[in-house]
């Protein structure tokens, strides 16, 4: 009899801890749907923010899930027609001034992109937040006047991802991805992502500004600003070629 | 006193030959120390200065951070006044500015990552002899809008000459830096890691492409003699003014700093071993002629002679044979290191290549600093005088009876 109860117990601690990743799996699935669809197009300003100096720079991005985007840079002028095109691991940029489409080596790989806080690398991997982890829900915590839940995410071993941990806050209403914290294998806190003003985009709602901070770094940061965004326009894999990305403005 | 100095050299010359003996053992001591040593020093300094010469200088100044975080944003406004009075200080032969950043060089399809540096041409040549390696193609004028690379580097892009090459990286402040030009001329420099990665612009044209008017990432200094260092880092320290950090070449090689360090420890070592090998021969000299004068001093002392005036004036006796010699050696190591510092040791042969290899003129250099001369000729004449404490044993403990005897 003991044994029997003893056996119940532990199927229904088993149950219940493969329903919470079963729940967090779905949570991430659905944020991560609302953010990508299929294919998008997107006008952004990007502050690049520096202790001593501060750049803005505007670009319009389309993207076909999951090998392909383009960023055209429209602002400053001096960097006006510049394009970044990303198929699969490759990163190829394509310079006006000087006539010229140039791949991007694995060794500048973790350079920075345009001087941002990002790097070439984090166009390209952009590791899907659904396959590449397990997920594990934590709790619910309000953040920002925000409902959240607080799930947390371990990168599979095979997934190549440079994160040990990644805590996501994701809306109980409207699953948007609200504060994302990267960890490293020593277990501090790197860099954080943190969206906020939520707008409308057609029939979406999402936040329109975003926060990059890296810790590593005080005193750093860049910002990206959606001015217009739109989802599962008519692009194909075509479009995304380097015979196009000299043609796109 | 006076009488015991005068004892002791007529002692010395009542028996010449035996004198000249001990002199010359001590005297050739100092010289081979005296020769060893200049040549350890000689060797150092010729490798600092080489090295250091090929590219980083025995100072350079930066604004702060950039060593660590080699960025553009990192860079100074150094105007051209302030380079001036960086020349008027003493013992700064060279003041180089330069602009250096890393970049991607593309021709067709492939693509190379690469360090460019922006100079002013004649001062660069001036410090590192950069026109020197060329190899093709002519080296750079201050109005060149071209670029010269690392032989290494022209040949994994399969460029020549004339050819034109793409540079694309970002400029100060993260603006792009993209540029269309022409290759002017190609250089072997003499460290692969060097050749496979460098590629030089006017400083002009550099600041134009990273979008840096007036600004430069450091300022290479050479300066007189090693000995220098300290004191001209100071100085610099002080007219640099603030945010600017003054890095030594041993800040900014380390490794190149243990690798003397080894090598000096070897040297140290040969040297120990001929502070042993000369202390020997000393001693084996005064031994033999205490030996020979244990009948002597058996005489002097049954005739009532007091052991310790006995003992002063051998002692005496082996202070003035051991500064004779080291004088001697002095007087005659002089103009030999004098001529062998004006005309250094060629080389030849496989370390010759290898010296070629690296640029350098494959010499053996010979150092003529006066600390050499110092300390080779006290520590000489200390080895001679603890030999002295042999015949003052014997002196002591000696049985005029037996002495007679023998």
């Amino acid at each position: 009899m003991k044994r029997k109860l003893l056996h119940i117990i532990v199927c229904v601690l088993l149950f219940y801890s493969f329903s919470f990743a079963q729940a967090a799996l779905e949570i991430i699935r659905k944020a991560d749907d609302l953010m990508r669809g299929k294919s998008s197009f997107a006008q952004i300003t990007m502050t690049i923010i520096k202790p001593d100096w501060q750049r803005k720079m505007t670009m319009k991005a389309w993207s076909l899930e999951p090998d392909y985007s383009i960023l055209y840079i429209s602002e400053p002028a001096r960097d006006k027609g510049t394009v970044t095109l990303k198929r699969g691991n490759e990163v190829w940029n394509w310079l006006p001034s000087v006539r010229k489409v140039i791949k991007i080596p694995p060794s500048m790989m973790l350079q920075s992109w345009m001087g941002s806080d990002f790097t070439n690398d984090d166009l390209v991997r952009a590791s899907s937040i659904v396959k590449d982890y397990t997920h594990t829900l934590l709790g619910r915590e309000v953040y920002e006047d925000y409902e959240c839940y607080k799930i947390q995410l371990i990168p599979k071993p095979e997934a190549g991802v440079v994160w040990a941990k990644v805590i996501a806050w994701i809306s109980v209403k409207g699953f948007l991805e609200l504060k994302i914290d990267y960890y490293d294998e020593d277990g501090l806190l790197v860099k954080s992502f943190l969206g906020s003003i939520v707008k409308s985009f057609g029939d979406r709602r999402l936040p329109s500004h975003w926060e990059m901070i890296p810790h590593d770094n005080p005193g750093n940061k860049t910002i990206l600003d959606y001015d217009e965004l739109k989802f599962n326009i008519s692009v194909n894999t075509d479009f995304f070629s380097l015979q196009n990305m000299k043609r796109v403005h | 006193m006076e009488l015991f100095l005068h004892l002791a050299w007529r002692n010395l010359w009542r028996n010449k030959r035996r004198t000249i003996i001990s002199t010359s053992s001590v005297f050739f001591a100092v010289l081979l120390a005296l020769i060893m040593r200049s040549m350890q020093n000689g060797s150092y300094d010729y490798m600092i200065q080489s090295s250091v010469g090929l590219y980083l200088g025995y100072i350079q100044i930066h604004g702060e951070g950039y060593w660590e975080k080699r960025s553009l944003d990192q860079s100074i406004e150094v105007r051209s006044d302030k380079l001036e009075s960086f020349t008027l200080l003493p013992n700064i032969t060279h003041v180089v500015p330069r602009i250096e950043a890393f970049a991607l060089l593309s021709k067709g399809l492939s693509t190379k990552i690469a360090q460019i540096v922006g100079i002013d041409p004649s001062k660069e040549d001036g410090m590192t002899g950069l026109a020197k390696r060329i190899y093709a193609g002519r080296y750079l004028q201050e109005k060149d809008t071209g670029i010269l690379l690392g032989s290494g580097l022209a040949k994994s892009l399969g460029l020549h000459c004339g050819d034109s090459v793409v540079i694309y990286g970002q400029g100060y402040h993260g603006v792009t830096a993209a540029a269309n030009v022409p290759v002017i001329g190609i250089l072997k420099l003499p460290i692969p890691d060097l050749d496979n990665m460098m590629s030089y612009l006017t400083l002009k044209h550099a600041q134009w492409l990273f979008d840096a008017t007036g600004r430069m990432t450091s300022v290479a200094f050479m300066i007189s003699s090693q000995a220098e260092l300290e004191n001209t880092r100071s100085q610099l320290k002080r007219i640099a003014g603030e945010h600017m950090e003054v890095m030594t070449w041993q800040e900014m090689t380390p490794e190149l700093v243990q690798s003397i360090q080894a090598d000096s420890a070897g040297g140290i070592l040969m040297l120990l071993i001929l502070y042993i090998v000369i202390g020997f021969g000393i001693f084996g000299t005064i031994m033999m002629m205490t030996n020979e004068r244990t009948r002597e001093f058996g005489v002097l002392i049954s005739v009532g002679m007091k052991r310790w005036k006995l003992i002063t004036i051998t002692v005496m006796e082996t202070i003035l044979i051991s500064l004779l010699g080291a004088c001697a050696g002095m007087i005659v190591g002089i103009p030999i290191l004098w001529y062998l510092y004006l005309h250094p040791i060629p080389l030849t042969g496989e370390a010759a290549a290898a010296m070629y290899a690296y640029g350098l003129e494959p010499i053996l250099p010979f150092s003529i600093a006066p600390g050499i001369f110092i300390a080779q000729t006290m520590i000489v004449f200390g080895l001679a005088v603890i030999c002295a404490v042999y015949p003052l044993l014997i002196i002591r403990k000696l049985k005029p009876v037996e002495a007679l005897r023998s």
